[in-house]
């Protein structure tokens, strides 16, 4: 084989790779190196271009420039089925399993085993087992015994999940499920949706190792998975690494990272900023690569004249919130710094309405509010842009004029009368007052850029003049123009007088523009200090797991 | 005016369509077809408004036919019960709020289901209509009610003429269709209406009262539904328990017509009067030109398959 002749070449070599996105550079000039049996990570902030990078690899997104090389050999990946020649499998983020079917049907989900054109169960079944066996993930099974009790979802209902594979896959299921203990993979007869979430990520690895694979790239595995099952999926990972798989790595968490990869890649700003031996670096350096940018100077810091208290929320929770408080004058901001899925946008969720509070107090003014509908949160003057601002954001269907008029419906039509002078008036103080680019107000809001959206979102509630302002993202998708032109807005607001909870992944927007920052993980507010008197690299231990005593 | 634009071709689609009738049956465009043809209409119009609100907002509602069947029965049955020669406007009163109560309940029950639950609307009017003509068929044995010709009052619903030359269904249709459209175009409720159709989490993080209108909506479609079972009901002279089968259907149909996206969030009150009027035209006219019935199926198919196409294509 050719690997032989190529034995020096790195198993995938990326060089130069660029890819832009409507006037944004996601990757710039990327190069990046994995070797056989090889863990590497892939470090970066949120927005750094990991994901970009490696839907690149997995033929999602066409590369604008750069070269790829698999043992030296220049490939084109031009699609998923290219990648999937190339031997790369991906295990998304997010798990891209069918709930309804078997564990086997997954595995072999589109290339199942067929005799004389039927689906052949019992082949399927005992491939599938061998694979698991092959694969070293059976004992997997005994490594999660211990944590029985921390994955309620598969043991606590065991008898009932028990009555309902049966049900869904016939005697075979029963009978298995009795020899086994309750905390194992149990059978690949088994439903997804009825496994663990570990149990489940592990169905992913052996559906991406069914075919020949070379390169695995994991995105995040272990944000879902207990201690105990981290460990589970290390020793997994491992094994592979000894097999010759090449893994790239995706984490947040650096003392992961640090423990397992052999090398770490940390990128920012969509470019490779270097590539070092994990025995070389220390927690502190990795930080400070991460987050050392250039402090670029389109942060309009609103000076901090902070008033009443305008806003309170204490102890809030619910499933998704543990016992949250925070408090915002009028005049100030308050940044939410908080990585991916860490609750961040559910805690905004809760305080406009969205979600339901299960207890906790919020106050506007002094004077406590129950606020149980978006309605309410209106009511007492707040407002909320959320984080996805096409799908909860606007209707897209409709032109600038309806996204703008619709919370002020009642304010342009009494009874059947619209009042169509006013209505214009409406719009036309958000687009104008906001600098909306468009061509006519009644124009499809699709057609505008995402920056122009969001100020199209922002502007539209500011006809009511609110007291809290809650941006979620604000600049998500958004080019650096538009950008600078949200901060200059936010400014002026706070500069008014307007109180703003401003929440963000992107730790230089919440360092530069609030003046204090609570730092958010797991759904709680781990601290909360003036702006001044923490670093991003502070932060960063704090979200990444580093050991609060470590940061001073 | 941009929405009296968008409807050009389905105008344009309505005159060709006479025309062609006009050709095969000479007296099609006389004024006596013509008004015949708006009280054939009228009916299916007053259920297409109703079910032009439901798609709107992503819904759909099966029970129509069967309700309208129910809410037929309901009200001759309470007129009738108590045999006289004169009529009586307190009965009348009470038959008619019943049945229009009645249809009320079904369709907030509808919302309520739709809105708090996550069973889906095709499922839950599947079901009511199953429900709806069970309890039609209860009444007198499932057999045709006769209304007395003593009832004038109710039977002029379906037969009347205003001074001789506008049919009374066709005056409550025109009537209720001007209700729905500023409803649906001037209130701030027919805002919501499409806020809600276009994007449900688009209009929750706005602060739209979602449950509300949800089941605004459905009792809307549902009394409407009522209103076009008793002016059937008069038409035929008696309540038939198994009659309506299949309207909902033709609602449906005379909606998508009309513009009315499936997916929600786009359609007219004056689309689907139009359309509902394309389907009463083809009907009318395939009888008249003498195409066998079975011909007649098919055609009407192709023709909705075609306005449908024509719309999703203008649209992209």
């Amino acid at each position: 084989m050719g690997e032989v002749a190529q034995r020096d070449a790195p198993l995938l070599d990326v060089s130069g790779l660029t890819k832009r996105f409507a006037g944004v550079t996601a990757l710039d000039g990327v190069a990046f190196e994995l070797r056989r049996g090889e863990i590497h990570a892939l470090l970066g902030e949120n927005g750094a271009g990991k994901s970009t990078l490696i839907k690149v690899l997995g033929g999602i997104h066409l590369p604008d420039a750069g070269d790829i090389r698999i043992d030296g050999q220049p490939v084109a990946i031009r699609g998923v089925a290219d990648a999937d020649r190339c031997g790369i499998r991906i295990i998304h983020q997010e798990l891209s399993l069918a709930p309804n079917l078997s564990v086997a049907e997954n595995i072999f989900l589109g290339r199942e085993p067929c005799r004389f054109g039927f689906l052949s169960r019992q082949a399927m079944f005992a491939a599938a087992e061998a694979l698991i066996e092959r694969l070293g993930l059976a004992r997997i099974s005994h490594h999660t015994k211990q944590t029985a009790n921390r994955v309620p979802l598969l043991r606590g209902s065991s008898a009932g999940a028990d009555s309902l594979a049966r049900t869904a896959c016939g005697q075979a299921v029963a009978h298995r499920s009795e020899q086994c203990g309750p905390g194992e993979l149990r059978s690949v007869r088994a439903i997804v949706s009825e496994l663990s979430v570990a149990h489940q990520q592990l169905v992913e690895i052996a559906r991406a190792l069914s075919t020949e694979a070379r390169i695995l790239v994991l995105d995040e595995p272990t944000s879902s998975l207990s201690e105990a099952e981290t460990e589970s999926l290390f020793v997994t990972l491992n094994q592979l690494r000894s097999q010759g798989v090449g893994i790239i790595y995706i984490s947040h968490r650096l003392e992961e990272i640090l423990r397992l990869a052999d090398r770490i890649t940390v990128l920012r700003d969509g470019r490779s900023v270097g590539t070092q031996e994990t025995s070389r670096v220390n927690q502190r350096e990795l930080v400070r690569w991460m987050v050392g940018r250039e402090i670029v100077d389109y942060f309009h810091r609103p000076p901090h004249h902070p008033g009443e208290v305008a806003f309170e929320v204490s102890d809030l929770c619910n499933d998704r919130i543990d016992n949250a408080s925070l408090q915002i004058r009028y005049g100030e901001v308050l940044g939410v710094a908080g990585l991916v899925g860490s609750g961040r946008s559910e805690l905004a969720r809760a305080i406009f309405g969205v979600d339901p509070i299960d207890h906790g107090d919020i106050r506007v003014d002094g004077r406590p509010v129950s606020i149980r509908s978006p309605r309410d949160a209106l009511k007492a003057g707040i407002v909320l842009v959320p984080e996805d601002r096409k799908r909860e954001g606007l209707v897209m269907l409709q032109s600038v004029a309806f996204n703008v008029a619709i919370p002020w419906v009642d304010d342009w039509i009494r009874w059947a009368m619209p009042n169509n002078r006013k209505r214009r008036e409406i719009v036309c103080r958000a687009v104008h007052g906001f600098n909306v680019k468009l061509s006519d107000p009644e124009q499809s809001i699709d057609g505008l850029s995402g920056g122009n959206q969001q100020k199209v979102l922002v502007g539209r509630w500011m006809e009511h003049r609110p007291k809290v302002l809650i941006l979620d993202e604000p600049t998500r998708g958004v080019d650096v123009g538009a950008r600078e032109e949200m901060f200059a807005i936010l400014s002026a607001l706070v500069e008014s007088g307007m109180a703003v909870l401003l929440i963000s992944s992107d730790l230089s927007e919440v360092l530069n523009m609030s003046h204090r920052v609570a730092v958010y993980r797991d759904g709680r507010i781990v601290r909360t200090s003036p702006a001044a008197e923490i670093t991003a690299e502070q932060i960063m231990e704090m979200l990444t797991g580093a050991k609060t005593d470590e940061v001073r | 005016m941009k929405s009296v634009k968008s409807m050009l071709p389905l105008i344009a689609a309505m005159v060709v369509l006479l025309i062609l009738f006009r050709l095969r049956a000479p007296n099609f465009l006389s004024p006596e077809n013509l008004i015949d043809i708006a009280q054939q209409v009228s009916v299916n119009a007053i259920l297409a408004f109703g079910m032009t609100l439901v798609i709107i907002i992503g819904g759909i509602d099966l029970s129509v036919g069967a309700l309208l069947a129910l809410v037929g029965t309901t009200t001759v049955f309470i007129l009738t019960e108590q045999q006289s020669e004169t009529q009586s406007f307190a009965r009348l009163a009470l038959a008619m709020t019943t049945g229009l109560g009645v249809a009320a309940l079904f369709g907030a029950f509808h919302g309520v289901c739709a809105a708090k639950t996550k069973m889906p609307p095709f499922i839950i009017t599947l079901a009511t209509m199953e429900i709806a003509r069970g309890a039609a068929l209860r009444f007198n044995e499932s057999r045709p009610i006769t209304i007395p010709g003593s009832e004038t009052a109710f039977l002029a619903m379906g037969n009347g003429w205003l001074f001789g030359v506008v049919p009374m269904p066709v005056l409550i249709m025109l009537i209720l269709f001007a209700l729905t459209a500023i409803l649906l175009h001037r209130t701030r409720f027919g805002q919501h209406v499409y806020a809600m159709g276009g994007s449900r989490e688009a209009a929750r993080f706005t602060g739209i009262p979602l449950v509300r209108i949800e089941v605004l909506v459905y009792m809307i479609c549902s009394v409407l539904t009522g209103i076009a079972g008793m002016i059937h009901t008069a038409q035929l002279y008696s309540a038939v328990p198994s009659s309506g089968v299949g309207f909902e259907l033709n609602a449906i149909a005379a909606a998508v017509v009309g513009g009315t996206s499936f997916t929600g969030g786009r359609g007219t009150m004056l689309g689907t009067l139009i359309g509902a009027i394309i389907i009463g035209i083809l009907d009318k006219g395939l009888n008249q030109a003498g195409v066998h019935f079975s011909f007649q199926h098919i055609i009407k198919g192709l023709v909705i398959l075609m306005a449908v196409y024509f719309d999703v294509r203008r649209r992209k």
